[in-house]
């Protein structure tokens, strides 16, 4: 059985420690940090809010890969090896998606964003940007403050804008 | 707050025990809607009771609202599909193909689906019993009445609504009641205002929903706190309406009933004598067992109780146990379903609260003039915008790439602005659509695997289209910057699990009587979804919970007799 509340188990977990220090990884070599890195700070690109980078994303693709989906690591490097070859053949000159700028690495995914790295990449960079912080990544709880989510137990009405009665001008609810 | 009620007891591990050889009077398999009632009702009259559950004994303080274990890795339905192993094909002539999502959708856990589920709570009406009278056949199904009546089963609804814990108030179209409603409605939330608002303006008439949700305390149990996690979570406080919450604490109290937790039925013990003597499981060890019982009662569910029969074939039943008729898991109804979203100017924020506050039954009737059979009902909800993953998985509007900069700031936009209004179907009765062995897939006890084959009836597809032009409507006159609708298209699965062992009174068409006995063996029960007839217009978990108070009360009154 599992303890029942995030706030514990945000406070339990190694991987908590590994993404509020930066600290290094469990199963991904340095190199290959760098691209999945690379690769999740597109899917959810740092702008005016913080992205994949300032959530720590990679800490919970790490633990994942350590973990909850430790069956897809070998196929997911070996997948890496092949993403890396065709940035090459796309790109003279250049070795590693990272290397590429913004607008480079945006062009390259958008050619192969229906693949099922690709998709695996996305998943892993959502959780890790969404999910509980127990898991590694939402460091500040960044991800939920950028869709205005509070992870609260209890909550009383009014919950939004039309459900407000001071707002609507008139009675509501019941 | 100041609780003026006694306590209630909570489930516990601390309960009865039985001895395998040693006949109990009744073995239930599955502890879920019908199975949590049905061991309280005949525990608490004295029988003595062993429940065979598959899932873990999971209490509210081991629920939790981690998006990544329960609703990605669907934790509480038993695991991904390596475990469960079920297959879907749209219909025999297709091979079915293993389903990387549970297609028959149900939790495996003490209490059921009454665990995880949404808590909509609709009763079916009188029509509803006896709509193939009043609207006469649809060729190529096996529409038919009900053996009974709502005159019948309205007593038990009440007692749902009071010993279960139903909140709502009534609304213009609902059938008579014999009580009101236990507690109030919930407090509405804003996609209930904008669903009231835009409904109203186009001349329909919402009603408060009703919920198999506390909104006050009721008999020892407290109300919800609105945390916002019901659909396919457990609740944390135990406002929720599970047999969980409110059976299994009572069943265990009573002293004749043991929950044995982790422990998967295989096959229903069968003699010479055509009567059933118990249940063949795998203990949580692995270890087969054989729980003798005078009478067996199937709760399993209408995917899971069909697979038992099935593999419970022998040679005076070679189709499957009491399937003399061979509508042993034909007659699959999921209820139909149609989405539109809509996305407002100002935060409604719908990550609070319960799914549902407001529904419209305008539509409920089948209306000749539509041209197509069908009936259903409206809701507004957060739907996906309930939890920042799947929001972000799956509540993205349809012109947006799903990465990048757009993407990212549509979620920031969206998430608190976004509801989703749900339509809610018939299913026609169709022989075609149904649960079988699968020959090839097998479960992680090893069990065939369910296969599932399905295909909506055109008419089905028809009324949820139907709904889903009058939800644009009321999307529309309730203001919405901007709507749209998912495409209406054949489902490949459903978490309603009706019609496949259909009670009726005619044994050449119906697996059980109008008491859930089985008509080919007499101390064989079943009660569930599968006892279902016609599939209602979604939210069947009423039904089942009243079906199971009806059946319990017949299922005691006969054994008082001596006559199973």
């Amino acid at each position: 059985m599992r303890a029942a509340l995030p706030g514990v188990m945000a406070l339990a977990g190694p991987a908590c420690t590994a993404r509020d220090n930066d600290a290094s990884f469990s199963v991904l070599t340095d190199d290959d940090a760098i691209e999945f890195a690379a690769i999740a700070d597109r899917i959810l690109p740092t702008t005016d809010t913080p992205g994949a980078r300032e959530a720590g994303v990679i800490h919970f693709i790490d633990q994942a890969f350590a973990g909850l989906m430790q069956d897809l690591y070998a196929q997911s490097v070996s997948d890496l090896a092949t993403f890396q070859a065709g940035v090459g053949e796309a790109f003279p000159g250049k070795t590693r998606f990272s290397e590429l700028n913004d607008a480079q690495q945006d062009r390259y995914l958008e050619a192969q964003d229906a693949s099922s790295f690709f998709q695996l990449l996305h998943r892993m960079t959502i959780y890790g940007f969404f999910g509980m912080q127990s898991y590694g990544g939402n460091r500040d709880q960044v991800g939920w403050q950028l869709l205005g989510f509070e992870p609260r137990h209890a909550w009383q009405a009014p919950f939004g804008h039309y459900d407000d009665p001071a707002l609507q001008g008139e009675p509501g609810g019941d | 707050m100041t609780l003026h009620c006694r306590e209630s007891p909570v489930a516990t591990d601390d309960q009865t025990s039985f001895d395998n050889d040693e006949a109990v009077d009744f073995a239930i398999v599955g502890s879920g809607s019908a199975g949590g009632i049905v061991a309280k009702e005949l525990s608490t009259a004295g029988f003595k009771v062993v429940v065979l559950e598959q899932g873990p004994f999971r209490r509210a303080q081991d629920f939790s609202h981690d998006e990544i274990a329960v609703s990605r890795y669907r934790e509480l339905l038993g695991g991904t599909q390596e475990a469960h192993g079920q297959t879907f094909r749209g219909d025999d002539s297709e091979r079915a193909v293993r389903a990387t999502w549970p297609v028959a959708e149900y939790a495996q856990t003490v209490g059921g689906s009454s665990v995880h589920f949404t808590a909509n709570f609709w009763r079916l009406r009188e029509i509803d019993f006896r709509e193939r009278s009043v609207l006469g056949p649809v060729s190529g199904t096996n529409f038919t009445d009900w053996p009974i009546s709502y005159e019948e089963l309205e007593p038990y609804y009440s007692r749902v609504d009071w010993e279960i814990g139903v909140s709502g108030a009534p609304g213009p179209f609902d059938s008579f009641r014999s009580r009101p409603f236990p507690v109030p409605p919930m407090p509405v939330k804003s996609s209930g205002v904008l669903l009231e608002t835009g409904a109203q303006k186009i001349g329909l008439h919402p009603q408060p929903a009703p919920l198999a949700i506390l909104s006050k305390p009721l008999n020892g149990r407290a109300p919800c706190v609105n945390c916002g996690y019901c659909m396919g979570y457990g609740c944390e406080v135990g406002a929720k309406s599970s047999t969980l919450a409110a059976m299994i604490p009572l069943a265990q109290a009573s002293g004749n009933c043991e929950i044995r937790a982790d422990c998967a039925v295989f096959k229903v013990d069968t003699g010479a004598d055509n009567r059933v003597h118990g249940v063949h499981y795998y203990d949580p060890a692995g270890r087969e067992r054989l729980q003798k019982a005078s009478a067996v009662i199937l709760c399993a569910n209408g995917a899971e109780t069909t697979r038992l029969l099935l593999m419970s074939a022998n040679n005076a039943y070679p189709d499957g146990l009491a399937n003399s008729s061979g509508f042993v898991g034909r007659n699959l109804m999921f209820n139909g379903h149609s989405m539109a979203h809509g996305v407002f100017e100002h935060p409604l924020n719908e990550f609070k609260g319960v799914q549902v506050t407001r529904i419209v039954h305008d539509f409920y009737e089948s209306d000749p003039a539509r041209g197509f059979y069908g009936g259903g009902g409206i809701d507004a909800r957060p739907l996906d915008a309930m939890g920042p993953i799947s929001f972000a998985m799956s509540g993205h509007r349809p012109d947006t790439k799903d990465w990048g900069a757009e993407y990212k700031e549509m979620l920031a936009h969206d998430f608190t602005r976004r509801l989703t209004v749900l339509g809610s179907t018939t299913s026609l009765a169709m022989d075609s659509n149904n649960i079988t062995l699968d020959p090839v897939s097998t479960d992680r006890w090893g069990r065939p695997a369910i296969r599932l084959t399905y295909r909506d009836h055109p008419d089905d597809l028809s009324m949820a289209r139907f709904l889903q032009d009058r939800a644009m409507e009321i999307l529309d006159a309730a203001g919405a910057e901007i709507a749209w609708r998912d495409p209406v298209h054949a489902q490949n699965g459903g978490a309603h699990l009706l019609g496949t062992c259909r009670m009726g009174d005619d044994p050449a068409t119906s697996v059980v009587d109008k008491y859930h006995r089985s008509h080919d063996i007499p101390n064989l029960f079943i009660c569930d979804g599968s006892s279902m007839v016609t599939s209602g217009r979604g939210q069947p978990t009423m039904t089942i919970m009243a079906m199971a108070f009806r059946a319990a009360e017949h299922i005691a009154a006969a054994a008082h007799k001596n006559a199973i």
